[in-house]
Parts: C-alpha cells; sequence; structure tokens
C-alpha cells in the first residue's frame, strides 16, 4: 500500500511540561502511556516518572491534512511490540491502524465499519476486536470487527446491535464484551465462534456506555451513563449482582489489577471516582482540571490511574494521573484536542 | 487414530491438491501441532470443498478436543466456515488461515504458542464464454482501414479486458487483419474475419465492395483561431456524381510546426476521431484526413490565448492563529457585503466580515458554537439566513446551526441547530430554496427544511446504493443536487428542476459519472455562456505525498489531482473532455462565473481559468490560465505555506479563502508587460 507510506511520517516534539502540584517530583519509576487526540489526528506518548508528566511525542495518524479522521481507541498488543488505534472517519467505513511502539512507525491498515472505536486484543485468539460505533445518523444495528493483526485484514464483521461501545476481553480471552448503547444492552462475543452468546437488558433507557472486566472475579463492570449508575454483572448467571449509584455521567471504567478498585471517569459531572468493590461505596471523587473526562486506565502494578480528558472547543486534550492509593491527581500534561482513548504502554524502573 | 473433524469431499470440478499443512511452531514439549488437508485448494467459482484439521501433542498424540478456528482473509471472494467448508466465490488467489487458540490455563504452552497454518485457495478465471463483434460497419471499401472492435465475455458474464484476442482473415488477398483488429481492406471480395479468445472464437463475414469514393474535401470550422480552442474539421467523401458517400471509414492526423524558439515541447496538438482539434502552443498545424487512396489537408494557424492577467491584493481578513476554511460572501438586507468564513481544527468560530470596501475588510462577529471544525458555510440566496457545520463537538452531537445574517452590522444570531441524524458530524452544506442539504458523516445527504429558520425539519434524503458509497460534497442549482462521492463520482438528482418529478422530499436521480481514480471531492454545475453547453466542473481531493503537520509552524503539505471537466448536456451520457491539471499541486473547492473558472489549488494557490468556448484536453497547457496567486505570510499559522481552500467571484473581485491566512480580497488588472505563456518566447 504505496500510499499508506505517506502516513509513516512522525511529527516528534519533546516538551516537558509542569506537573501536577500533587506529585512534583514524580515516582522513581517511569510509567508510559499512549493517548490518541480525536480532533487533532494525533497520538501522543506521555511519560509519569521522575521529574513529573511530561509529553514524550505527538505522533500524526490518518492520511488527510484537511479531514478530521477522528483517532478514537487505542489498544497495546500483548507483547507490548505494536499499538493499534482506530480512526472513526473514513469514505465512510472507518479502520484501525498498527504501529509499532517506540519507532511509532506505520506498519499497516485495516478498512472497518462506520465509526470504528473501541478495541481490544484476545490473549487466546490474537484477533483484534473492533466495535463499530456507528455514529452516522439512524438507529440501525452495527458491528464488531474482526482484524487479524499480522496482515491487518478483517476477518469477520459481527452484527451486534444499536451503538456499540466500549468492548473489553474477560480475563480469559474468550469472551468479548461490549455495549449497545441504544439497545440498552451488555453483549458477548465468542472469540472463537465470532458469534454473540449472550445479550443482557441492562434496563428500558438505560444507555451504557463501556465494560470493564476483572482480571480475578469474574465479574464485568458496566457505565450506565444516562442513569448515573455501574451495574456488576456476574459472567457465570450472567445476572446484574449489584448496582451502584455514582456521580453524573459514568463513562469509562478500570479495574484495579486486583479487582478491588473501580476507577470511573465522570464525562458529565467532570470528575475521576475511585469506587471500593467490596463496600460498593465511592471512596474518593476527584474533580478533574478541565471538561469532559474520557478514557482511564491503571498500571499493572496498581499504583496509579492515567485520565484522559477531551476538553471543549480550542482546549487541549489533557493526561491526568491518580495516585489509587489516595485518589489524588499527582500529574497533569496537555496533548492534543479530544483526547479519548488511553492505553498503557510500559514501565521503566 | 485420527479424529476428523469435518468430513472431506469433492464437489464438481474441484482439485484437491491432497498433502498437508503443518504449523511453524515448534514441536516441544507440550506444544501444540496443526496439520490440515488439503494444504491448497483449486476451486471454480461457486465450488466448496472442506478442511480437515488434526492437532497433536509434541509427543504426536492427537488432541481431540481441541478447537480450530478458521477464517479467510479474502472473505468476499472465498469463505469457510468454522466447520471448515470453504466456498469460493471470485477468482483469485487468496489464503485461509486455521488457528489453534492458547488455552489460557493451560501453563504448559507458552503465553504466544498460537498455532496457525495458511491454506492457499487458488480460484481461476472463468472460461471465456462469448466473443462478440461490436460496431460492425454495414460497408466495407477497398483501400480503407476500419478497425473491428470485440468484446470478451466469460462464464460469470463479466466482460474481461484481460484476455488475448487474436484476429484472422480467411483470405489476406482481400482483407488483412492486425492484432488490434485493423482492417487493410485490398480488392473487392469475401473474408471471413475471426475473432478468438481463450479458446472461443466468433466469425464476421465481410463483403468488400470497391469505393465509391473519387474524391475527399476536408473543410475546417476556421482558419485560425487561439491556442485552447476546439476547430471542428469535418471530412467529406464524395462519388462520381458529387454525392457524400456516408459510412466510408476516414482517418484524421495532425502535423505541425510551433512558432519559432518553442522548441523541442512535444506534441502540441490533437485531433479526435470525430474532428476535433486543439492545439495548446501557437504555430501552424496542418490536419489531414484519409480514405484509401484519397487524401485532403487543412492548414490552420494557432495563435496565443494572450488572457494573461496580473492578479492584485487588494484587502485581507488575516487570520493566523488558526486554520480558516470555506467562505461565502453576500449582499445583506442593508445593501452592504458580507463575508463568512469557517475555521478549522480549532474552537468553533466562524467569522463574519464587512467586505463592503475589500480594501478594508472588517470583521464584525466571532460567532463560537460547540464544535472543533466548521469546515461549510453557505448563505440562503436571499440572504438572510446562514447555516454552518459542525464538526467536533464537545457533546458528539454535531450537525448545522443556522444563523440570521440578514444585517450582519446589528447582530448575527443563531436561529436554531438541527443535529438529529446528523451526529456524525457534517462536512459539507448548501442552501437551495429553504432548503439545506447537509452532509451526514459522509453517507448520505440529508435535506431539512428551513421555511421555519427558527424550527428546521428533516423532509428527504439521499444516498447511493453501492457497496462502501460515501459522499464528501453537494452544490445544488435549478433544482438539481450534484453531489461528488469520491470513487462513485458525481451524482446529478432531481430535487425540483431537473424534469423528473424530484422534489426535496423525493429525489429522484438523473445520471451519474465515475472517473478511474475515486478522488472526486466537489462539484460545480455550469452553463457555458459561450456555447451553451452544461458542463460540470468536477474537482479531485488528494494527499498521497503525505509528510504535512496540520499544527502551528507544522510541515505543509501538497496535494494532487485536478478539474474534470464532463460535457452533461446529456444526463444519459456524460463525457469527460477536458482537465485542468497543475504539477505538482492539488485541486480542492471551486467557481466557474462569466466563463471563468476560479479554483482553489491548495498549496498551487488560486488559479483563475479561461474556460470560454467548447472545452477538449488539457486546459493548463492550452495558456488558458489567466493568472495564479500564491499567498504567504510569514505569520501564517504555518509560515509562507500557500493552502488556498475556496474562491469565490463577487462584484469584480475575487475573495478566496487560505488555509493558513484567512480571507483576501483580489482582483485582476491588465497585464502591464507583455503577455507571456510558460515555455513560450516573451
Amino acid at each position: 500500500m504505496p500510499q499508506c507510506l505517506g502516513r509513516l511520517f512522525l511529527f516528534v516534539t519533546i516538551s516537558l511540561v509542569g506537573s501536577g502540584a500533587a506529585g512534583a517530583l514524580g515516582p522513581a519509576s517511569s510509567y508510559y502511556v499512549y493517548v490518541a487526540s480525536e480532533s487533532d489526528d494525533e497520538v501522543a506518548v506521555v511519560r509519569y516518572g521522575p521529574g513529573g508528566t511530561e509529553l514524550i511525542k505527538r505522533i500524526a495518524v490518518g492520511r488527510y491534512p484537511t479531514e478530521v479522521e477522528g483517532p478514537h481507541g487505542l489498544k497495546i498488543g500483548p507483547n507490548g511490540k505494536y499499538w493499534y488505534v482506530s480512526i472513526a472517519h473514513g469514505f465512510p467505513y472507518g479502520s484501525v491502524h498498527k504501529y509499532e511502539t517506540g519507532t511509532d512507525e506505520w506498519v499497516g491498515e485495516a478498512v472497518l465499519g462506520l465509526f470504528p472505536a473501541t478495541l481490544d486484543l484476545s490473549s487466546r485468539t490474537g484477533l483484534l476486536y473492533v466495535v463499530n460505533f456507528n455514529l452516522h445518523g439512524p438507529l440501525e444495528p452495527s458491528t464488531i470487527s474482526v482484524v487479524e493483526v499480522e496482515t491487518m485484514t478483517e476477518v469477520a464483521q459481527v452484527v451486534s446491535g444499536i451503538r456499540p461501545h466500549g468492548g473489553r476481553f474477560g480475563h480469559d480471552g474468550r469472551y468479548f464484551y461490549s455495549v449497545n448503547m441504544m439497545d440498552f444492552e451488555l453483549v458477548e462475543l465468542d472469540a472463537l465462534s465470532f458469534d454473540v452468546t449472550r445479550r443482557l437488558a441492562l434496563g428500558e433507557g438505560v444507555m451504557p456506555t463501556w465494560v470493564g472486566t476483572s482480571t480475578v472475579s469474574g465479574k464485568a463492570y458496566v457505565a450506565g451513563s444516562n442513569v448515573d449508575k455501574v451495574f456488576e454483572i456476574d459472567l457465570d448467571t450472567w445476572t446484574i449482582e449489584r448496582t451502584f449509584e455514582v456521580g453524573s455521567g459514568p463513562y469509562n471504567l478500570a479495574l484495579s489489577p486486583d479487582g478491588t478498585k473501580l476507577v470511573i471517569t465522570y464525562k458529565s459531572g467532570q470528575a475521576v471516582g475511585f469506587l471500593d468493590l467490596e463496600s460498593g461505596r465511592e471512596i474518593e471523587r476527584t474533580r478533574t482540571s478541565r471538561p469532559i473526562p474520557h478514557g482511564v486506565v491503571v498500571t499493572p502494578d496498581g499504583e496509579y490511574a492515567f485520565v484522559s480528558l477531551e476538553g471543549i472547543g480550542d482546549d487541549p486534550g489533557t493526561v491526568e494521573v491518580y495516585s489509587m492509593a489516595t485518589g489524588d491527581r499527582v500529574g497533569v500534561v496537555d496533548v492534543g484536542r479530544q483526547a479519548g482513548g488511553i492505553a498503557f504502554w510500559k514501565k521503566l524502573e | 487414530m485420527t479424529i476428523i473433524r469435518s468430513c472431506f469431499r469433492v464437489v464438481g470440478l474441484v482439485f484437491l491438491l491432497m498433502g498437508l499443512v503443518r504449523g511453524q511452531e515448534p514441536s516441544e514439549a507440550g506444544e501444540l501441532t496443526l496439520e490440515v488437508r488439503p494444504s491448497r485448494l483449486v476451486l471454480e467459482v461457486g465450488e466448496t470443498a472442506r478442511l480437515v484439521a488434526t492437532v497433536r501433542t509434541g509427543d504426536g498424540e492427537v488432541v481431540d478436543d481441541s478447537e480450530v478456528i478458521y477464517f479467510s482473509r479474502a472473505r468476499r471472494s472465498v469463505s469457510v466456515t468454522r466447520e471448515g467448508r470453504v466456498e469460493a466465490y471470485r477468482p483469485g488467489d487468496f489464503t485461509l488461515v486455521a488457528l489453534v487458540p492458547v488455552e489460557t490455563d493451560d501453563d504448559s504452552r507458552r503465553p504466544d504458542a498460537r498455532v496457525r497454518v495458511e491454506v492457499e485457495v487458488t480460484v481461476p478465471l472463468p472460461a471465456t464464454e462469448e466473443v462478440t463483434f461490436m460496431a460492425v460497419p454495414s460497408k466495407y471499401y477497398v483501400g480503407t482501414n476500419p478497425r473491428l472492435e470485440v468484446q470478451v465475455t466469460d462464464t460469470l458474464r463479466t466482460v474481461r479486458d484481460d484476455i488475448e484476442v487474436t484476429f484472422e482473415s480467411s483470405n489476406q488477398r482481400v482483407a488483412r487483419v492486425d492484432r488490434f483488429g485493423g482492417l487493410a481492406l485490398r480488392e473487392q471480395g469475401t473474408v471471413d474475419i475471426t475473432a478468438t479468445a481463450g479458446g472461443v472464437s466468433e466469425t464476421v463475414v465481410i463483403e468488400v465492395e470497391n469505393s465509391p469514393v473519387v474524391s475527399l474535401d476536408l473543410y475546417a470550422s476556421a482558419d485560425r483561431a487561439v491556442t485552447g480552442e476546439v476547430i471542428r474539421f469535418t471530412a467529406t467523401a464524395k462519388d462520381a456524381r458529387g454525392l457524400a458517400v456516408r459510412g466510408v471509414p476516414v482517418r484524421l492526423g495532425v502535423s505541425g510546426e510551433t512558432i519559432s524558439g518553442v522548441i523541442a515541447v512535444g506534441a502540441t496538438a490533437h485531433i479526435a476521431a470525430d474532428g476535433r482539434f486543439v492545439a495548446e502552443r501557437s504555430g501552424v498545424y496542418t490536419v489531414v484526413a484519409t480514405t484509401g487512396s484519397h487524401s485532403a489537408t487543412r492548414t490552420v494557424s494557432i495563435d496565443s490565448r494572450n488572457v494573461a492577467a496580473e492578479v492584485e491584493v487588494v484587502g485581507r481578513g488575516k487570520v493566523l492563529d488558526r486554520h480558516t476554511s470555506d467562505l461565502w460572501v453576500w449582499e445583506g438586507s442593508d445593501g452592504r457585503d458580507y463575508a463568512i468564513t469557517g475555521t478549522w481544527g480549532a474552537a468553533g468560530d466562524s467569522y463574519i466580515w464587512d467586505v463592503t470596501d475589500p480594501g478594508n475588510i472588517e470583521k464584525l462577529h466571532e460567532v463560537k458554537v460547540d464544535a472543533r471544525t466548521v469546515n461549510d458555510v453557505k448563505v440562503s440566496e436571499a440572504g438572510d439566513i446562514a447555516v454552518i457545520s459542525r464538526e467536533g463537538a464537545s457533546d458528539r452531537r454535531n450537525g448545522i446551526v443556522i444563523l440570521g445574517v440578514g444585517n450582519p452590522r446589528e447582530g448575527v444570531p443563531v436561529l436554531s441547530e438541527f443535529t438529529d441524524q446528523l451526529t456524525g458530524g457534517v462536512h459539507n452544506i448548501f442552501i437551495s430554496e429553504n432548503h439545506v442539504f447537509a452532509l451526514s458523516a459522509g453517507r448520505r445527504y440529508d435535506v431539512i427544511n428551513i421555511e421555519d429558520p427558527r424550527q428546521p425539519r428533516r423532509v428527504g434524503q439521499f444516498e447511493l446504493d453501492t457497496p462502501g458509497h460515501g459522499v464528501h460534497d453537494v452544490w445544488v442549482t435549478d433544482g438539481v443536487a450534484f453531489s461528488s462521492n469520491w470513487t462513485d463520482g458525481i451524482v446529478a438528482v432531481d430535487v425540483g428542476g431537473g424534469g423528473k418529478g424530484g422534489s426535496p422530499e423525493r429525489p429522484v436521480e438523473l445520471g451519474r459519472y465515475t472517473y478511474p481514480s475515486g478522488w472526486n471531492h466537489a462539484a460545480f454545475p455550469y452553463k457555458s455562456q459561450s456555447t451553451g453547453k452544461f458542463y460540470l466542473f468536477a474537482g479531485d481531493e488528494a494527499f498521497p505525498y503525505g509528510g504535512y503537520s496540520a499544527q502551528p509552524g507544522g510541515r505543509p503539505s501538497r496535494a494532487a489531482g485536478w478539474v474534470h471537466v464532463i460535457d452533461w448536456s446529456d444526463w444519459d451520457d456524460p463525457q469527460e473532455v477536458a482537465r485542468y491539471q497543475v504539477p505538482e499541486a492539488g485541486s480542492h473547492n471551486l467557481w466557474v462565473e462569466d466563463d471563468i473558472m476560479y479554483a482553489a489549488f491548495y498549496n498551487g494557490g488560486l488559479r483563475v481559468v479561461d474556460v470560454s468556448g467548447e472545452l477538449m484536453g488539457d486546459l493548463y497547457k492550452q495558456g488558458r490560465e489567466i493568472a495564479m496567486y500564491l499567498p504567504t505570510d510569514p505569520d501564517g499559522y504555518i509560515s509562507n505555506a500557500p493552502f488556498v481552500w475556496g474562491p469565490q467571484p463577487y462584484k469584480g473581485h475575487i475573495f478566496f479563502t487560505d488555509w493558513n491566512t484567512g480571507l483576501w480580497a483580489v482582483r485582476l488588472r491588465e497585464r502591464t508587460g507583455r503577455p507571456h505563456v510558460v515555455g513560450e518566447p516573451r
């Protein structure tokens, strides 16, 4: 695909940005995340470590300088060698692109469905599963794309429902969980057969936006964004086990590695919440420095949560770092406009 | 023991190459191997086969409960089910993959020890079914050289141009035929001409007659013209009675000399088979017509078009802190002149300017909406309503915003917004007769009634039905909407004035035209004042070179693509007749008025082109360019980087927006020096 070679360029900026007051010196180790800026067609690499929070690199994505193509979802492959970003807008189909971590060189792409958004890789099949959100007009069923990442080929497209979003794998990589925002349901897709195996109604009018899955407990957590609730789903019984009343507009979720805490971004509430899953009580809630919190990822050591903030209009996007122990913001750095998808890359001692 | 997961059977003419493929993973203790039979498939279109997979441990024991995933890397050409059933849909070489997923709980295997096997599938091209002679002439005359054309179709009824066709004459004394189907008719008689492709033959019987032609005349519609001006040559063959003989093949060719000083320029003129001639350079050209032993010549002189003018910058509305997008200039109800411009990748601003005095452009208002990009701005015919598009809204509802712009000096109120089913972002819009045509996320356009601008309502929509269709722009004139649809080209739709019963509520397609690049981005319909022909000027958008950065201080980009000129006087027969292509630059938005095209060419700046008369060939090379201008500003959003977005001629001035510097007003003035065409002597 020679035309795609034009996308290989990197626009690299190294910019030290003032860190948040809470963590001016930062931790001894360095944590790296990738974050996508939907309205600037770029992906940034952010480091939090000694010296604070730092914007390491800005990587332009997409092929048209005069069209906003909208990088949305981000995921690092399981071996850390590649990162994947969904690009929402196309002609009209969006796409998913593969880059090499570190060099950030473009490797390949696959055209998917309408407005591909959240994505995740299965540890069992090695395939990439991407929800096609289809924010394109009438409410009509959309799909989940399955992509072979070695060749970046879409090998299946499975009808899911209306406005699929927020997809994540369960801990064993067998089932891909996503929500159909306008079908008000949680959906389970078998990674092996490419079939939708179960659907769970969350309640009439409940518009879910995200699924977080536990690596230890066999539970999934669903953000009911418009009803200010988070649902705990027992994946064995396929029932709503608990419902947590939370803040305004829970949007994205991330679990601590030990499965004890759930981090919630409040899109309309402009805050980040920390839910203790044993007690079911929100133990901390911190107002974000800009409006529209979007994505969240927790470091594998459970120390920090990285949160992306979209901002409004000409606001830059922002990445904030929170201490999982205290819920305090310990770092902040601006990135491109409308920061959304965020993925943990690596920790260096 | 072999565990047969699925039965294996031969279907029809399936050729199964026996053998097996083994997974490439090393067979260590605890590692698995995968064997798939057959290792390679050759299937005809529509045929099926079955794959059988066997999973073994490193010790060679069959794992009888192992799951195997099958998938195709070209599932629209060859599919495979979870049971391994393969079906071929299209010719080509394809790959199927069989994969043994990792058992997450199995600690004996390496985490990424996923075993996979690839199975190559070849689906041969279908056999030739039919060879057909097309448009066979009714008469054949000795001494002439008509050409026979054939069409080859295969068993799937697909027209094939990849199959070699050979021709053979049954009588070389009467007629010879070359490998292109060109005949050399040598004497009176009957001859069979046979065309063969893929083992299938078709024969046409030709009766060759003595030619009744005794003379050949050649007429030219003009003896003198300018570069780019089309001269029509008409050859008339006559018999002994002096009557015209119809159906006699006449060949036309041209030779010529450019004027002194124009050296080594290559081909500078051409003539079409229908007699249309155009020259790109000044000089003297001779057209030769031949039929049989008769020939006729006609010589014409071509002068320089001499239309060049100079561009004078009159005024600017600087926008240096963000990208500027589209513009519209109109006369307000107070008689003053105004412009609205959008912004791109910024804060959702659009700017209202008083341009009554183009030398003193005044910014009146900054209208901010919830968006990052206001890509398009349009104003109603009455000049009282503006509509702006939204992309990147924080609530992701996007849609359009309707503004009251009747008297901008007294304010520009937001009258309403409309977001329903436009949430994916609106990239382009148009207003025509109280209706807004708004693109929905590049997939279709919706028609929104704004008779009451405070209560807009959707009344119709138009969407193509082709696979993977998209739409980028729409322009409406005289009740016909012309949408630009990338690979689907330009689509003309009756929305009230097309004569096919269409309306905003019920759009009716009139016709469509596609071209190979798939870059169609904008279209401007225009009835030529000088010829009465209806031309559609279709602009490309393409960025094949990469290497840009849209950020302040970033690296400027370079576009590709050109303006295609389509003679669409007949909805059913669009003909692409000319192009305007600027080397190393690419087209964006354009406007045609008074037989002059104003075209934004991104890094190629503003181009003003004489499009009067009949259009044919490469307009750029014909000296039709009246003027060009490269706007630069060292303080531009990207410094000194012309990137012209869109032009609009208005009351003797040309207004245009530049992505990096904002709004410009220029005018043409008579050239003070000697006229000059690049490449020709002064």
